[in-house]
C-alpha cells in the first residue's frame, strides 16, 4: 500500500537509475575499449588514406607514363621520322656520302615506298616505309666500313638485309654487296595519330 | 466498563520509512552514477578530441585523394590505349631494328663460320623477346659445310636453334640455307 502511494516517484527514480546504470556499464566500464576502438578507427582511417594515396599515385604515374610515351612518340614521328619532304633528299645524300666515304660507288639505286602496317594489329600506324637498295663492289673491309658508317648515321636508317657475292676467282678479293636499307616517314596523308592529341 | 480507545489521528498511521529508505538509496545511486557518467562523457570527449580531430582530418584528406583519383581516372579513360599501344609496339620494333648492330653480327659470324663456308646473304627478323632470327644463305666447298656450320652455331652461346632449310650442289659448291636464332649483346625486347 505504502509503495503504491509513492509509485510515481519510485518509477521516475527507477528509470533514472536504470538509464544511468546502462550508460555506466556501456561507457564507463568499457571506457578503455572505447578509447582503443577510437584509436583503431584512427589507424583504419590512416590505412584508408594511404590506400587512397597509393591509388592516386598509381593513376598519376600511369598518366605520366602515357604522357611520356606520347611525347616520345611525337618526337619520333615528327622529328626522327619526319616527312619525306623534309628528310628524303637528306637521307639519299647521306647514303651517297657514306658510300663515298667507304670508297664505294653504287652504280644504281632502287627506291620503294609502302604504307607501314603493324603486324599485331594489322592497322595503319601513320607511317610510310621507304626502301633503298643498291649494289656496290669493293673489298670486305670497305663493305664493313659502309655498314659501320650506316649504323652510326644520324639518319634513321635501318639495314634491312645484305647479300654478299664473291666475284669468282679465289685471288680476287672484290665482293659484290647488295644492301637493302629501310627508313620510315610520318604519313602526311593522315595526322600523326598521337601528335595531335594531348592528354 | 468499556475500554477507552484513545486515537486522535486524522488519518490512519502508515510507516513510510522503508519507502523513504528505498528512495534515498535509489537517489544516491542515481546521483553517483550520473556524476560518474557525466565525468566519463566529459573525459571521453576531452581525451579523444585530438583523435577525433585527426580522424576528421584524415577523412577530409581521403575525400581529396578520391576526388583527385577520379579526375585522373577520367583523363585516363580519354587515352586511346589501343592506338597508343599499337604505335608503341611498332615504334619499339623499328627502334630495335635500328639499334641492331650488323657489325657485331658480322664479327660473330666471322668467328663462328667454318673456314670453308662463305656467307652469301643474311636477313634478320626481330622477335619480341629480343632474339633475332637470321635467315642465311651460305656457300660451302664441301658437303660437310652444312653440318659443320650447324655444329659451330650450336657451340656458340650467341646462337641457338640452327636449322637447315635446303642444300643444293651448284657449280661444284654446296649452297645451303638455314635459320638460326641470334642473341645480340644488347638484346632489345620490343614488347
Amino acid at each position: 500500500m505504502i509503495w503504491r502511494e509513492k509509485r510515481l516517484l519510485l518509477i521516475i527514480l527507477g528509470v533514472l537509475l536504470l538509464a544511468n546504470t546502462v550508460f555506466f556499464f556501456t561507457y564507463r566500464v568499457q571506457y578503455v575499449s572505447r578509447i582503443e576502438d577510437l584509436d583503431g578507427r584512427q589507424e583504419q582511417t590512416k590505412a584508408r588514406l594511404q590506400q587512397a594515396h597509393r591509388t592516386r599515385t598509381t593513376a598519376e604515374q600511369q598518366l605520366a607514363a602515357y604522357k611520356q610515351v606520347q611525347n616520345d612518340l611525337q618526337i619520333l614521328y615528327n622529328e626522327r621520322w619526319s616527312t619525306p619532304m623534309l628528310r628524303l633528299t637528306a637521307l639519299i645524300d647521306e647514303v651517297r656520302r657514306l658510300a663515298a666515304a667507304s670508297h664505294l660507288e653504287p652504280p644504281s639505286y632502287q627506291f620503294s615506298n609502302s604504307e607501314t602496317k603493324n603486324n599485331s594489329t594489322r592497322g595503319s600506324v601513320g607511317t610510310t616505309s621507304v626502301g633503298i637498295a643498291f649494289n656496290v663492289q669493293g673489298t670486305y673491309e670497305q663493305v664493313r666500313r659502309l655498314i659501320n658508317l650506316l649504323e652510326l648515321s644520324d639518319q634513321f636508317v635501318i639495314i634491312d638485309g645484305i647479300s654478299l657475292a664473291s666475284n669468282g676467282s679465289t685471288t680476287d678479293k672484290t665482293l659484290t654487296l647488295n644492301i637493302r636499307l629501310k627508313t620510315l616517314f610520318r604519313d602526311t596523308r593522315v595526322n600523326a595519330p598521337i601528335a595531335n592529341k594531348q592528354l | 466498563m468499556k475500554p477507552l480507545h484513545l486515537n486522535l489521528a486524522a488519518r490512519p498511521f502508515r510507516d513510510y520509512r522503508p519507502v523513504y529508505a528505498a528512495v534515498v538509496v535509489m537517489a544516491l545511486l542515481t546521483a553517483f552514477l550520473a556524476l560518474n557518467n557525466v565525468d566519463t562523457l566529459l573525459r571521453y570527449r576531452t581525451e579523444t578530441r585530438t583523435t577525433r580531430a585527426n580522424i576528421d582530418k584524415l577523412e577530409g584528406q581521403i575525400a581529396d585523394e578520391q576526388s583527385h583519383t577520379e579526375a585522373l581516372t577520367q583523363r585516363l579513360r580519354g587515352v586511346d590505349l589501343k592506338l597508343l599501344s599499337s604505335q608503341t609496339e611498332f615504334a619499339n620494333t623499328q627502334l630495335a631494328e635500328r639499334a641492331f648492330s650488323w657489325s657485331e653480327l658480322l664479327d660473330r659470324l666471322e668467328r663462328v663460320l667454318p673456314s670453308d663456308v662463305r656467307l652469301q646473304s643474311v636477313t634478320p627478323a626481330f622477335e619480341k623477346d629480343g632474339l633475332v632470327h637470321l635467315s642465311m644463305t651460305c656457300l660451302a666447298k664441301t658437303g660437310d659445310g652444312l653440318t659443320a656450320t650447324i655444329n659451330r652455331f650450336n657451340g656458340d652461346a650467341h646462337f641457338a636453334n640452327a636449322f637447315p632449310t635446303s642444300v643444293n650442289l651448284q657449280s661444284g659448291e654446296y649452297r645451303f640455307t638455314l635459320g638460326v636464332d641470334y642473341r645480340p649483346s644488347i638484346a632489345r625486347s620490343v614488347e
